[in-house]
């Protein structure tokens, strides 16, 4: 087992909680700030969170959830080129900034946060663990968020990978077959590719 | 000697083809032939061929009808996906000629042949979750031809966060489905995965309140494409809801499963009739179009008969002809406007372009299912079928229809006005100069709405016979 694998495997049997917050406060991130930068690297530390939960969830086979770490950070690597490729097309003038209606946004957050973490108590979701159900409900309102309120492609882009991270983290509590497992790391690498595809042509001569 | 099952010929061969022609994108022609000649071939093997039997091909022995096993799933053609499949093929055979003057050096011709493999594969496998999976990744990749050369990305962007929104409920449904072959007294399992099921294909289809997208991408997205999203696609969602409520008879025998048909069928329709009535873009306009035809289809399935069945495969079957149309006359005008397709922007287009505006008119009637096109005798067909039932939903379904045809009017009106000119009288703007192919096409296109019109009962009997596959509706 390569020391990486170990290392997140181990991480994943203590930090599976803080992990959870972690994917939410880094969406909140990525929903209140506007410069791609603070953006990119918010959702490559969501990647990483969601990593460790994949780690928790395929214990007996930590390379799944390394290669779905890998995945994620790929995407996140493509979400890069492409944003590149529009600031050099439309400079912006400051690199960081707060997203309109920062006090709505951030009302919308606490809100729907807070319900999906009220359902994750409420609505027992049939074989997955406690935190894992967190993380799906969690994901699932980030999800709605991104793709409900926003016009940006890159942050709809990440409404639909959280959506499909969440199912993934559900479905695989279920049924850990590497059939389905494969098919979303394809859907995956593949919306991400789309995402990147459709923000470059916004600005292409 | 080894015999290959039908599977990996049907799937196999398109996918093969798919990488070859992403090598050959240099030559169009090339690309678009072989593409087309690929899903012929396919379309003409699968309605042809025995499943049963075992034929030779050089070396090989292959068994059409035989199954074939990936980690233990099952993906098999069956009887009843013959029909299904050989209209896909051929469907994507049309829309690869109908491209191949329209898209030069695109990478439609590579990905839509994988697309179709991806969809006919989503026909063919038995578990809800890898057909969900499998239309889910063909809508992702549909989304980079269909922005091709555009600087909008709205509708791609709205068509697969739309299907992505459907994933979770086929999925889950599969999950319930397998907890109450564990559980079979938990009735609870099939009441939830029947309404998951219907938000499902409620999304992919389109249906009221998710119709946004089908206006999106008619909006900003390249004709063709459009052309065979909304008839590949769509036609895909359509086969897969006629397989489950043929697989799983508790979901068809739903009581209420008529009314929601019927009530999602009318409030579609009213919807899209509404908004074509009062559409100013030519684009937006085929996607309201498309929603009241999908709305008729799904009336046609409440009326919870084997003939509306058959009624809505002949608006399935008509769709690519009518769509194929009105996509080739909508590229052609956007062409004289920079990619405006305001009616006004287009006001006299038909002096500039008198093909493209034939080609656009006439696909409108034909999808609005007004006489001497064959959606009027799939329309006239459900008119009557549900006037059996409700004289007001009939006349509601029919108004709704009239409400494309006064939009199409309306562009009509714009669009055959005189020519715009200057001071000195000369007419405005340059005008298109037309590809023979596009016009040979056009007419073809034309000539073959006009004669199906006349003489249906070829299609009729085509989707008599696809609907006698299903078996969930008493005859």
């Amino acid at each position: 087992m390569s020391p990486f694998v170990l290392w997140l495997s181990r991480l994943s049997a203590f930090a599976s909680m803080p992990a959870v917050w972690g994917i939410f406060f880094a969406g909140a991130v990525i929903y209140l700030i506007a410069g791609w930068r603070v953006r990119l690297l918010a959702l490559i530390v969501q990647f990483f969170f969601i990593g460790i939960l994949y780690a928790h969830l395929f214990a007996d086979r930590p390379e799944i959830a390394l290669l779905k770490l890998i995945v994620g950070w790929l995407v996140c690597g493509a979400l890069y080129l492409s944003a590149r490729m529009r600031e050099e097309a439309i400079p912006q003038e400051r690199r960081f900034s707060w997203a309109a209606d920062v006090p709505f946004r951030a009302l919308t957050l606490a809100v729907l946060g807070f319900s999906a973490y009220i359902a994750s108590q409420r609505y027992i979701l049939p074989f997955v663990s406690a935190d894992l159900a967190v993380a799906c409900f969690l994901l699932g309102a980030l999800a709605l968020l991104f793709i409900g309120t926003e016009e940006d492609t890159v942050v709809v882009g990440v409404g639909i990978l959280n959506l499909l991270a969440a199912l993934d983290l559900f479905y695989s509590s279920q049924d850990p077959g590497l059939l389905v497992t494969g098919f979303l790391v394809v859907v995956n690498l593949l919306v991400g590719l789309a995402i990147s595809y459709l923000t470059v042509i916004e600005v292409a001569e | 000697m080894t015999t290959i099952p039908g599977p990996v010929l049907i799937l196999g061969l398109p996918l093969t083809m798919a990488v070859l022609l992403q090598l050959l994108r240099r030559w169009t022609t090339v690309t678009a032939w072989l593409a087309a000649v690929t899903s012929v071939v396919l379309g003409t093997a699968v309605i042809s061929l025995p499943l049963t039997q075992t034929w030779q091909l050089g070396q090989w022995q292959i068994r059409l009808g035989a199954p074939l096993w990936v980690l233990g799933r099952e993906v098999v053609l069956q009887p009843v996906d013959r029909l299904p499949v050989t209209f896909l093929f051929f469907t994507a055979a049309g829309i690869f000629i109908l491209a191949w003057r329209l898209l030069p050096h695109s990478n439609f011709f590579p990905i839509g042949l994988a697309t179709t493999a991806l969809l006919v594969g989503a026909l063919l496998v038995t578990q809800v979750v890898y057909a969900a999976l499998l239309v889910e990744i063909a809508a992702i990749l549909a989304v980079f031809p269909l922005h091709e050369g555009s600087k909008q990305a709205k509708g791609g962007l709205r068509f697969m966060t739309y299907t992505s929104l459907a994933l979770p409920g086929l999925m889950v449904t599969q999950l319930l489905l397998d907890l109450y072959a564990i559980f079979p007294n938990d009735r609870g399992l099939l009441s939830t995965s029947a309404v998951l099921l219907s938000l499902s294909f409620a999304i992919l289809l389109g249906a009221f309140p998710f119709q946004n997208w089908l206006s999106a991408v008619t909006d900003d997205g390249s004709p063709p494409v459009v052309t065979y999203i909304f008839t590949m696609n769509l036609g895909v969602v359509w086969f897969m809801l006629l397989a489950y409520l043929q697989s799983y008879t508790w979901l068809s025998e739903q009581a209420a499963l008529g009314s929601v048909f019927n009530i999602l069928g009318l409030l579609m329709m009213g919807l899209g009739g509404l908004l074509a009535a009062s559409q100013q873009r030519l684009g937006r306009l085929v996607g309201y179009a498309t929603l009241v035809d999908n709305g008729a289809m799904l009336l046609a399935l409440g009326t919870q008969r084997i003939g509306g069945i058959a009624l809505a495969g002949i608006m399935l079957i008509s769709r690519p002809l009518a769509l194929g149309l009105m996509t080739v006359g909508l590229a052609g005008l956007r062409r004289l406007s920079a990619g405006d397709d305001d009616r006004e922007t287009l006001r006299g287009a038909v002096w500039r372009a008198p093909w493209r505006t034939a080609a656009f008119l006439v696909g409108g009637i034909a999808l609005a299912g007004f006489p001497l096109s064959l959606g009027f005798t799939a329309r006239w067909g459900l008119y009557r079928l549900i006037a059996e039932q409700s004289l007001f939903e009939a006349a509601f379904a029919l108004l709704s229809s009239a409400g494309v045809m006064l939009g199409l009017i309306s562009a009509m009106r714009a669009l055959l006005a005189p020519p715009p000119v200057d001071k000195q009288g000369r007419v405005l703007g340059l005008a298109l100069k037309e590809d023979l192919i596009v016009v040979l096409l056009i007419v073809v296109l034309i000539g073959a709405t006009f004669t199906l019109s006349i003489f249906p009962q070829g299609i009729s009997r085509v989707a008599l016979e696809m609907a006698s596959g299903y078996t969930f509706f008493a005859p």
